[in-house]
């Protein structure tokens, strides 16, 4: 008898942290009520530089070797932002590909030389296949993101 | 009862205590010390080319070409969500997979992302995911295996003095050197 529980409760334990859950809550709670939209903060992203958002959308990407990061697509077609997390401190679930998201956290600039621009093009191009033009990259580059503080996602 | 005698008992038993975590955080660790992009400790990520009805030109992406593509590709899967990534490619999400369609060519690279039986649990517990009450059995056990280490450290007799304090010389060693000798 003795047995047979211990074993029921080493499956149950288990169970309980391979379960997906409805709703699933990662990092601080999410404390603002207003979305900013994706679209706006790309299009204005000076503006909201240093500050802290919350936004939503479809998460199309995720961090395939340590969580850390995600895309979450924009309003507007064919745009993205990219969610980036402390590694360890969120780690994004791969499965939450094609799910959405509501994510809170801080918009920052990053600046990248020509090499580095390249080198991160090239790594993605080989990541996902997709054909990247070298040649368009010319000088230092800037690209804005999200410093995730807190996530939804459903 | 004497001091050696409680530290025996407290050494043992911690010991015993601790076998299981041990065992947990040693076989995670080995898996997540080679994480990569190449090789993710907790999910096994298959990616596979294959071969759709192109988009007739001048057609946009709809839902009848989503389900056309999967119906093509033999995917049963329940639907989650379809995205457009840019004018070529749409990525579509069902149940355990992402499945790309270069929409001009119907060309199609499917990922499939499965959990590691076993290492996905463990992975979850080491990573210290779930965080909370985790924390706490976490940070326990942490101190408990410091227990271990300083118990066994006033276990050392007379007898074997010199290979034991040579034994943990080398154990400290090993990270000190580590440190100072590796490229800055």
């Amino acid at each position: 008898m003795m047995k047979k529980n211990s074993l029921f409760l080493l499956v149950l334990f288990f169970l309980s942290v391979t379960t997906c859950f409805a709703t699933m809550q990662l990092g601080a709670p999410l404390t603002l009520q207003e979305v900013t939209k994706v679209s706006e903060i790309n299009k204005h992203p000076d503006q909201y530089l240093g500050k802290q958002v919350l936004i939503e959308g479809l998460i199309i990407n995720v961090c395939a070797a340590r969580g850390c990061w995600m895309d979450i697509a924009s309003d507007v077609p064919f745009e993205k932002i990219k969610i980036k997390v402390v590694d360890g401190e969120i780690v994004f679930p791969l499965e939450a590909k094609g799910q959405t998201a509501r994510v809170e956290g801080i918009v920052e600039a990053v600046h990248l030389t020509e090499d580095q621009a390249r080198s991160m093009a090239r790594h993605h191009a080989e990541k996902s296949g997709e054909k990247v033009d070298l040649s368009t990259i010319k000088g230092p580059t800037t690209y804005y993101r999200i410093r995730g503080l807190g996530a939804e996602i459903n | 009862m004497s001091w050696r005698k409680w530290n025996f008992v407290l050494h043992r038993d911690l010991g015993y205590l601790c076998i299981g975590l041990t065992l947990l955080y040693g076989i995670s660790g080995l898996a997540v010390n080679h994480t990569s992009h190449a090789f993710n400790p907790s999910y096994t990520i298959e990616t596979q080319k294959g071969q759709v009805s192109p988009l007739p030109s001048g057609k946009v992406p709809d839902m009848s070409y989503v389900n056309q593509c999967l119906a093509e590709l033999s995917i049963t899967a329940q639907f989650k969500n379809v995205a457009m990534l840019n004018p070529e490619t749409i990525r579509i999400f069902v149940e355990g997979n992402t499945i790309d369609v270069i929409v001009a060519t119907g060309e199609t690279i499917k990922e499939k992302i499965e959990r590691r039986p076993l290492l996905f649990g463990i992975n979850y517990l080491h990573l210290n995911k779930g965080k909370g009450t985790w924390t706490w059995v976490a940070d326990i056990y942490a101190l408990a295996i410091c227990l271990l280490a300083l118990t066994g450290l006033f276990m050392i007799r007379s007898k074997g003095r010199r290979r034991a304090l040579f034994l943990t010389t080398i154990g400290f060693l090993c990270p000190l050197l580590y440190l100072l000798l590796k490229p800055s």
